[in-house]
C-alpha cells in the first residue's frame, strides 16, 4: 500500500508553544482519513508542513515519498487550509484560471467546478463580495479542479449551511469513491468524520493519541441494549455487573457480541419477556471525548 | 515549472488595475499631462517664446527614461512592484499558492512580472514623451526634428536598458523587503528611503572624489546608472571616468542578483504560519 502522507518524529514549535511533539504518522493513499483534534492539536500544522507552508524543527515530513515543496509531489495534491483567503480584485473564475495557470493545469475544467460546488451564478463577482460559505465552495474547488490525488481538507465545512454541509460531504465521498481521490481531512465536527472517513487519527497536544478505523474505535464500545416487558430490575440481575439501566425499561449490557446469544437465553429461562434487543455502536464523540481524556485529564474537550 | 508561474502572476497583474494604473501608468500619464500643461502655460499664460530652435523626439524621449527610476518615478514603480511582491502577505493568499509551485519559483515568477510591467511602465514613458514633443511642437509653432543633436534609436533603447537595470536594483530590494516586512507599506517606504539616501550619497561623494570614480561611488546604483548613461551619451565629456562604465554595469547586475538571491532564500526558508 502506497504512503499518501508520512510524518517521521516531526517536532515543530513556536517559541514556547510545542505544536507537534515528536509526532509520527502514516497516512495510506486511498479514502478518506479523517484528523481530529481540539484547537491547538497539531492539525492545522501537521497540513502546513506537508505543503511546504512552514519547515519543521526537527523530524521529517514526506508527500507521496517526496520532500515538503518539491514539485513532482505538489502536482499531486490540492488543498484548503484554513478559511481560505482570495485576492479582492479577482473573480471566482479569475481565481481558478490563476490557480490552474500556477499549477499548469490549463486544460482544468473551471466551469464545471465552478457548477459542481454551486458557485456558478457568482463566478464572475469579486470573491471580496463572497460569504463564508461561498469562500469555502471555490476553496474546494480551487483544491480538486486540478484533478489531484490527494486533497487535503482543513475544515472544509465551516461557515456552511446545513444543506450545503451535506452537498460538500456527498462531493467528497464520492470523488474518494469514483476518482480514487485520497481525501485527508480534519474537522471538528465529528458527525461528519464519522459519516465520510474510513480511518481516523486522534490528535492531541501534538501527538496521535488513537489511530484506526471508525468502526475499529467504535466497536469496542458496542453495547447489547435490552428493552422488556418485565420490570427492568429483574434484567439488571441477570447482567449483574455487566449491566446498566437505561431509560425505565431498558438496559445496557457492556458484553462481547458472541456471547449475546447465551445472555438472551438466560434473560429467557429468567422469565424475563423480551421485546427488543439490539446493538448500539458508540458514536465517535465518545470515543473522541474518553481519548481525550485519557491523553489529557486537564483537557476540556473542546470540539 | 517557472513558466507556469510567471503567467499565472502576468495574468493577475492584468487583473489587478489599480497596481497596474498606480505603479506603472500613473507617472507617465502624469508626465505627459504636465508637458503639455507647462507647454500651453508658457504660450497662453506667459505668452513668451519657448527657449531653443525646435524640439527633437529623440531627446525628448531620452530626457524623460533618464529620469524613469528617479525618486518620483522610483515612488509609483515601488507602489508596483509591493502590490505584486508583498500583495500576497496582505491577502493572506501564500496559502493558496505555495501548494502549486515551488516557493523559488513563486518569488522570482514576482520578480520577473515586476521587470516586464518596469519596461513596459518605461516605454509608456518614452512614447507619452514623443506624443508631448509632438503637441508641444504644434502649440508653441516650434519645427519638430527626430533629434536635435544627433541622437538615434539605439541612444534610446541604450538608456530604457539602463533605466531598467537601475530600476530592478530597487525591485529586488523590494523583494526581500517584503519577505522581510511582509508588507507593502514598507516595500515602498524602505525602496522610497533607500533611493533618496543613494542621491544624497552619490551627491556627496561625487563632490568628496572631484569627479573620479571610486569603489564607493561605484557601489552606489544611482551613480552607476548615472555613469552608464553619460557614456552612452556624452562619452567626449566624461574623460577618463568613461572607462569605469564596464564596472558600473557589473556592479548594477551584481546588485540585483545579490539581492534576488536574498530575496529567494530568505522567503525559502520563511514559515507561513499566518501570511
Amino acid at each position: 500500500m502506497s504512503i499518501a502522507l508520512e510524518a517521521d518524529r516531526l517536532t515543530k514549535t513556536y517559541g514556547a508553544v510545542r505544536a507537534l511533539d515528536d509526532f509520527s504518522i502514516a497516512i495510506p493513499a486511498g479514502g478518506v482519513f479523517g484528523v481530529l483534534g481540539p484547537n491547538g492539536a497539531g492539525k492545522s500544522t501537521l497540513f502546513r508542513i506537508a505543503l511546504g507552508l512552514v519547515r519543521p524543527t526537527t523530524g521529517s515530513a514526506r508527500l507521496f515519498g517526496a520532500v515538503p515543496g518539491d514539485i513532482t509531489a505538489l502536482r499531486k495534491v490540492g488543498a484548503m487550509i484554513e478559511t481560505p483567503r482570495y485576492p479582492a480584485y479577482l473573480t471566482g473564475r479569475d481565481t481558478l484560471k490563476m490557480l490552474a495557470l500556477e499549477s499548469g493545469a490549463k486544460s482544468a475544467d473551471i466551469d464545471g467546478w465552478l457548477e459542481r460546488v454551486g458557485i456558478a451564478h457568482a463566478a464572475d463577482r469579486s470573491t471580496s463580495g463572497y460569504s463564508v460559505g461561498m469562500k469555502q465552495r471555490l476553496g474546494l474547488a480551487a483544491a480538486f479542479f486540478t484533478k489531484p490525488e490527494l486533497v487535503i481538507l482543513d475544515e472544509p465545512t465551516s461557515g456552511m449551511d446545513p444543506a450545503g454541509i451535506q452537498e460538500i460531504r456527498a462531493l467528497i465521498v464520492d470523488l474518494a469513491k469514483r476518482e480514487g481521490v485520497t481525501v485527508i481531512l480534519a474537522s471538528h465536527q465529528l458527525d461528519e468524520v464519522r459519516r465520510v472517513c474510513e480511518r481516523v487519527a486522534i490528535l492531541s497536544k501534538g501527538k496521535v493519541v488513537a489511530e484506526g478505523g471508525v468502526a475499529e474505535l467504535t466497536a469496542g464500545e458496542a453495547r447489547l441494549r435490552i428493552t422488556a416487558a418485565s420490570p427492568i430490575a429483574q434484567v439488571l440481575g441477570v447482567l449483574g455487573a455487566k449491566g446498566a439501566a437505561d431509560g425505565a425499561d431498558s438496559a445496557l449490557a457492556d458484553i462481547r457480541r458472541e456471547d449475546a446469544p447465551a445472555l438472551i437465553r438466560a434473560l429467557v429461562e429468567a422469565g424475563v419477556e423480551i421485546t427488543e434487543a439490539r446493538w448500539r455502536d458508540a458514536d465517535l464523540e465518545g470515543v473522541y471525548l474518553r481519548t481525550l481524556e485519557t491523553a489529557q485529564p486537564s483537557n476540556e474537550g473542546a470540539l | 515549472m517557472l513558466a507556469d508561474a510567471i503567467a499565472a502572476e502576468r495574468f493577475r497583474l492584468l487583473r489587478d488595475r489599480s497596481a497596474l494604473f498606480w505603479g506603472f501608468c500613473f507617472a507617465p500619464i502624469v508626465g505627459f499631462l504636465l508637458s503639455i500643461g507647462g507647454d500651453l502655460f508658457l504660450h497662453y499664460v506667459v505668452k513668451k517664446p519657448m527657449p531653443g530652435l525646435g524640439i527633437g523626439l529623440l531627446d525628448q524621449m531620452i530626457k524623460a527614461l533618464a529620469g524613469g527610476a528617479s525618486t518620483f518615478g522610483a515612488l509609483f514603480l515601488m507602489i508596483g512592484a509591493a502590490a505584486i511582491l508583498a500583495g500576497d502577505y496582505r491577502w493572506e493568499t501564500w496559502r493558496l499558492l505555495t501548494p502549486r509551485n515551488t516557493r523559488q519559483n513563486l518569488l522570482l515568477a514576482k520578480l520577473v512580472v515586476v521587470g516586464e510591467a518596469v519596461f513596459w511602465s518605461l516605454a509608456l514613458t518614452a512614447v507619452l514623451s514623443a506624443a508631448a514633443a509632438v503637441i508641444g511642437a504644434g502649440i508653441n509653432g516650434k519645427a519638430l526634428a527626430v533629434s536635435m543633436f544627433d541622437r538615434n534609436l539605439f541612444d534610446v533603447l541604450g538608456v530604457l536598458a539602463i533605466t531598467w537595470l537601475e530600476a530592478m536594483t530597487l525591485a529586488a530590494l523590494a523583494a526581500c523587503i517584503g519577505v522581510l516586512s511582509r508588507s507593502s507599506m514598507g516595500v515602498v517606504v524602505a525602496c522610497l528611503g533607500v533611493r533618496f539616501v543613494q542621491t544624497v550619497l552619490a551627491s556627496s561623494l561625487r563632490m568628496m572624489e572631484q569627479g573620479q570614480s571610486s569603489w564607493k561611488l561605484l557601489a552606489i546604483p544611482v551613480y552607476d546608472a548615472d555613469l552608464l548613461r553619460a557614456t552612452l551619451l556624452e562619452p567626449t565629456m566624461l574623460g577618463q571616468t568613461a572607462s569605469s562604465a564596464g564596472a558600473a554595469l557589473a556592479m548594477l547586475a551584481v546588485w540585483t542578483a545579490v539581492l534576488t538571491t536574498g530575496a529567494v532564500l530568505l522567503f525559502r526558508r520563511q514559515d507561513l504560519t499566518k501570511e
